[in-house]
């Protein structure tokens, strides 16, 4: 069993955000990494599934170096090796394309990936990746068994669940609890040091260019009003926030 | 409950910007690490404690550990936790390769054990009771006995343990009554092997139902050996002893052995009669129980001698600095947990209006904002975080002492051997007030079991008693550790603080720092003049006040850690952004606070020190 998982390098959810260079770039100063944690997830089953059927497992970041520390990490957990393309991650498109060109030539059984990033939240890189691979794509997958040449799935869907089958090789969007969250051990850290990490440039540009980022409205203080006191309520709806 | 119990961002400052733990691996011993190792165990750490420890915190205090059938019974959620601890390497990631340990520092593995601590102090002590036991095995053990029981202690399998106490015999061990016959005079002829009878008194982790075994390392006398703590030998004294089926020494089925490390389900485990008279019910720290046990009672209790016979308190108190910096660690975590609880609280309740602006009209403000919660926020800050440095300091020469030669490994042992003392006592007494002044801050909410700062309070409190209590530290400062080699860690101490204070000076802003602490080092140097000169008219008089010395002692050594962060955070404010702009002028504030509110206590402490007044001495018994 091969297997990629692709990860995304993004910031800790606690991170305060901020933009510099005229509100056109990310203020990355202070700011802590982590690996996306539905990523997370894809990467925790892959290593299950390896342990169970052997193989190996490989993961891949679209990512500038300082990603790499987020690599490490994944190393850590338990992946064999890793490949790094070397560049900012525009956008979607063309991170997929970055994942298509290797994924074509070492022909991976399994590619697992987050259902979506936790910073641009897209959540499509899967669909292209499959799209341009000319494999089936499924997400998001919070239960994922091998049979053979077969996966056995289970997929969140609109009010409900989905069992599903299909065959290998796929793309697919992962979401908990597709597996146990792992923490690396000892060990693991120590040898992630060591294992190897490739890194590629990129095919391609990234096609679009930011020209502005803006956080939403900063929100109002909030005024607690008790129950029982509906009028002053509706008082301070008609005279102070100017809504009714 | 609070959110917060420790700050990374301090725990970094202190790692990487004050004592650049980075620095380690450059020595051959540390070279296979880097920072990213030391920030992955460091997250791997907050992430247990995250998911796993802080979880239990207030469940464990409430379900406390029950004897039922002999047997104590743990928290169920604890099974996970140690087996966690075991399966991802935690019990001797700071052993060698050759070991399967990973080389990690103590410096760094301190701080991985704080973060543990302060999330829920009872469930992280399991496994550190057990790298305490298979340390005093591995470094005096023989090869058999090491083979024997080392890997299920690693494994988390088998609990370690330290078998000290005894109802007549806590502070003074050299009056422990334990006796160990030896069977070499057997027709079996055991070199080695022992029988041990005798009773054993508040054993953390003693007994419990969440490990297959419970492996103490005893301290017993063998019978006609000499008298005192001369005689004392310590010995592996397991639960369940392996099966003697004929064949190997120590009565040791080597086939069994290597059944049990390599396959559990063929070992043969039986009995060896130490009994759990009783589980004693704490005021905190209550989901690790102590045990009561009864040894030898039917006659059949054998013990396995560690290294020679009569150096067990010897091999003992080697492996006490460790210990003893692992409980500084234990409450300076637990008071971090109350400050954060506290302080989150502080900024939330509003209660009260600023003296400067009374207007009823307003709506209250925040209790931050008033002067004196402020004051009890930084004195908490100041004692944590001047105890977190002091002890990350102390890891620090461990680790050098680890890895140099000759004089350098001397400076470094006898600097540690000083400070150990200190880095026990003054986070264990000042954790206590200071987790009363988180107490303090929540007001009627403190003393509630609704807000988790009472738990702190309670558990902070055994800090002061365990490993050597504050009077015995007094002690061994005064009457041992300033004295040893001609005062020479005296005299390396001052050389270092002199060092900082030389450093601090090269600042404007800090100069004024500086100086003081030169003048309350003189007045120090002076005490410790006027107390050694007592010595040889009255050993009790020179004692009489160790205690106070240790704690002066202590007062100064903070102050000191609060320049050298001092130092750090003045150089590194000139070119911060964001949120370390706030951080470093939190430090430096906090230093302020520490030499304007606590420094000046020696004033009061020389004062009484330099008295010819011996009251306690004086003092008889029949006028209480
Ligand atoms: C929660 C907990 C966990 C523990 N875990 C362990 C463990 O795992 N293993 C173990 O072996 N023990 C353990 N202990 C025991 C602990 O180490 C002892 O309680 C401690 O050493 C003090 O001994 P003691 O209780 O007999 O008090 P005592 O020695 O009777 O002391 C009582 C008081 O007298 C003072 N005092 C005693 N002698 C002197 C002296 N010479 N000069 C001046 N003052 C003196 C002490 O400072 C203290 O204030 C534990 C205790 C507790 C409460």
């Amino acid at each position: 069993m091969k297997i990629l998982v692709c990860i995304t390098n993004v910031p800790d959810t606690t991170a305060k955000i901020s933009f510099t260079d005229g509100d056109t770039k990310f203020n990355k100063t202070g700011v802590t990494y982590i690996c996306g944690p539905y990523d997370d997830y894809a990467l925790s089953r892959a290593v299950e599934l390896r342990d169970q059927l052997g193989g190996t497992v490989t993961v891949m970041n679209v990512g500038e170096a300082d990603s790499e520390q987020v690599i490490r990490k994944c190393l850590a957990i338990g992946a064999d090796d890793a490949i790094r393309v070397n560049c900012e991650p525009t956008d979607s498109y063309f991170v997929a394309e970055q994942i298509a060109v290797v994924a074509a030539q070492e022909k991976y059984d399994l590619i697992l990936m987050g259902r979506e990033s936790i910073d641009y939240n897209g959540g499509i890189v899967h669909g292209l990746v499959a799209q341009m691979l000319g494999i089936p794509s499924l997400s998001p997958v919070m239960k994922l068994e091998i049979d053979g040449n077969t996966a056995k799935m289970t997929r969140e869907i609109e009010g409900g669940k989905e069992d599903i089958e299909a065959s290998l090789p796929l793309v697919l969007g992962c979401q908990e609890p597709i597996a146990e969250w792992k923490i690396p051990n000892m060990r693991g850290i120590m040898t992630a040091r060591t294992k190897p990490l490739r890194v590629l440039e990129p095919v391609g540009e990234g096609l679009t260019v930011t020209s502005k980022y803006e956080l939403p409205a900063p929100k109002g203080a909030c005024k607690m009003v008790s129950a029982d006191e509906a009028e002053k309520l509706i008082d301070l709806l008609k005279n102070e926030a100017k809504v009714l | 409950m609070a959110t917060q119990f420790f700050s990374k961002r301090n725990l970094q400052f202190l790692l990487y910007e004050v004592f650049d733990a980075e620095s380690l691996t450059k020595y051959p011993y540390y070279q296979d690490h880097a920072r990213e190792t030391f920030d992955m165990v460091l997250d791997s750490a907050e992430q247990i404690a995250e998911k796993m420890l802080k979880p239990l915190l207030t469940e464990m205090d409430r379900k406390e550990p029950q004897l039922v059938d002999g047997k104590i019974r743990i928290h169920e959620g604890m099974r996970n936790i140690i087996k966690k601890f075991g399966d991802d390497g935690w019990i001797n990631a700071g052993f060698s390769y050759e070991e399967g340990g990973q080389q990690i520092p103590s410096t760094v593995l301190n701080s991985a054990a704080f973060i543990f601590q302060a999330a829920n102090y009872s469930s992280s002590v399991f496994p550190f009771l057990t790298t305490g036991a298979a340390n005093l095995l591995r470094s005096f053990g023989s090869k058999e006995l090491q083979e024997i029981y080392i890997p299920n202690m690693y494994a988390g399998i088998w609990q370690g343990t330290m078998a000290l106490t005894e109802p007549d015999a806590g502070s003074s061990l050299s009056d422990i009554t334990t006796t160990a016959e030896p069977t070499d005079s057997d027709a079996e002829c055991r070199p080695g092997v022992y029988k041990i009878k005798g009773q054993k008194i508040y054993i953390s982790a003693g007994d419990h139902d969440m490990c297959e075994n419970v492996i103490h390392l005893m301290l017993a006398k063998i019978k006609g050996g000499p008298a005192g703590a001369k005689g004392i030998s310590l010995f592996v004294v397991p639960q369940k002893r392996i099966k003697e089926t004929g064949g190997g020494s120590n009565g040791i089925n080597t086939t069994n052995i290597e059944n049990q490390t390599s396959n559990i389900e063929h070992r043969i485990l039986e009995d060896n009669d130490v009994l759990t008279a009783g589980v004693y019910h704490k005021m905190g720290y209550k989901g690790a129980p102590i045990a009561h046990l009864m040894v030898g009672s039917n006659d059949n209790t054998l013990g396995y001698l560690v290294g020679e016979p009569h150096k067990g308190l010897t091999y003992m108190f080697q492996m006490m600095n460790e210990a003893r910096i692992g409980v500084g660690m234990n409450a300076a975590a637990i008071g971090t947990a109350a400050y954060y609880a506290s302080l989150e609280y502080a900024k939330e309740r509003p209660q009260g209006r600023v003296i400067s602006d009374k207007d009823i009209s307003k709506p209250q403000t925040q209790i931050i904002r008033h002067a004196d919660v402020k004051r009890m926020l930084l004195f908490q800050k100041a004692v944590v975080e001047g105890s977190l440095a002091l002890l990350t300091q102390c890891g620090l020469y461990a680790d050098l002492a680890h890895v140099t030669e000759g004089e350098e490994r001397e400076y470094y042992h006898l600097l540690l051997d000083l400070l150990t003392p200190i880095a026990k006592s003054y986070p264990s007494e000042m954790c206590c007030l200071s987790t009363s002044a988180a107490v303090q801050i929540l007001g009627g909410a403190g003393y509630t079991t609704d807000f988790p700062v009472e738990q702190f309070y309670r558990e902070a409190r055994i800090h002061p008693i365990h490993e050597g209590t504050t009077g015995i530290h007094g002690l061994d400062l005064l009457g041992r550790k300033i004295i040893i080699k001609n005062g020479k860690s005296l005299q390396l101490f001052f050389e270092e603080l002199m060092k900082t204070i030389e450093q601090a000076s090269e600042y404007e802003s800090l100069k004024p720092f500086a100086e003081k602490l030169r003048k309350y080092l003189e007045k120090s140097a002076g005490i410790t003049q006027h107390l050694l000169s007592l010595a040889a008219a009255d050993l009790e008089v020179f004692l009489s006040d160790a205690t106070l010395y240790l704690e002066l002692f202590g007062i100064v050594t903070i102050a000191w850690q609060w320049l050298v962060q001092g130092i750090k955070a003045q150089e590194k404010l000139a070119t911060a952004q964001g949120d370390d702009v706030n951080f470093y002028q939190g430090k430096l504030a906090t230093m302020r606070y520490f030499y304007e509110y606590e420094l000046v206590k020696i004033d009061g402490l020389a004062r009484r020190l330099m008295s010819s007044d011996n009251v306690t001495v004086e003092m008889q018994s029949e006028w209480f």
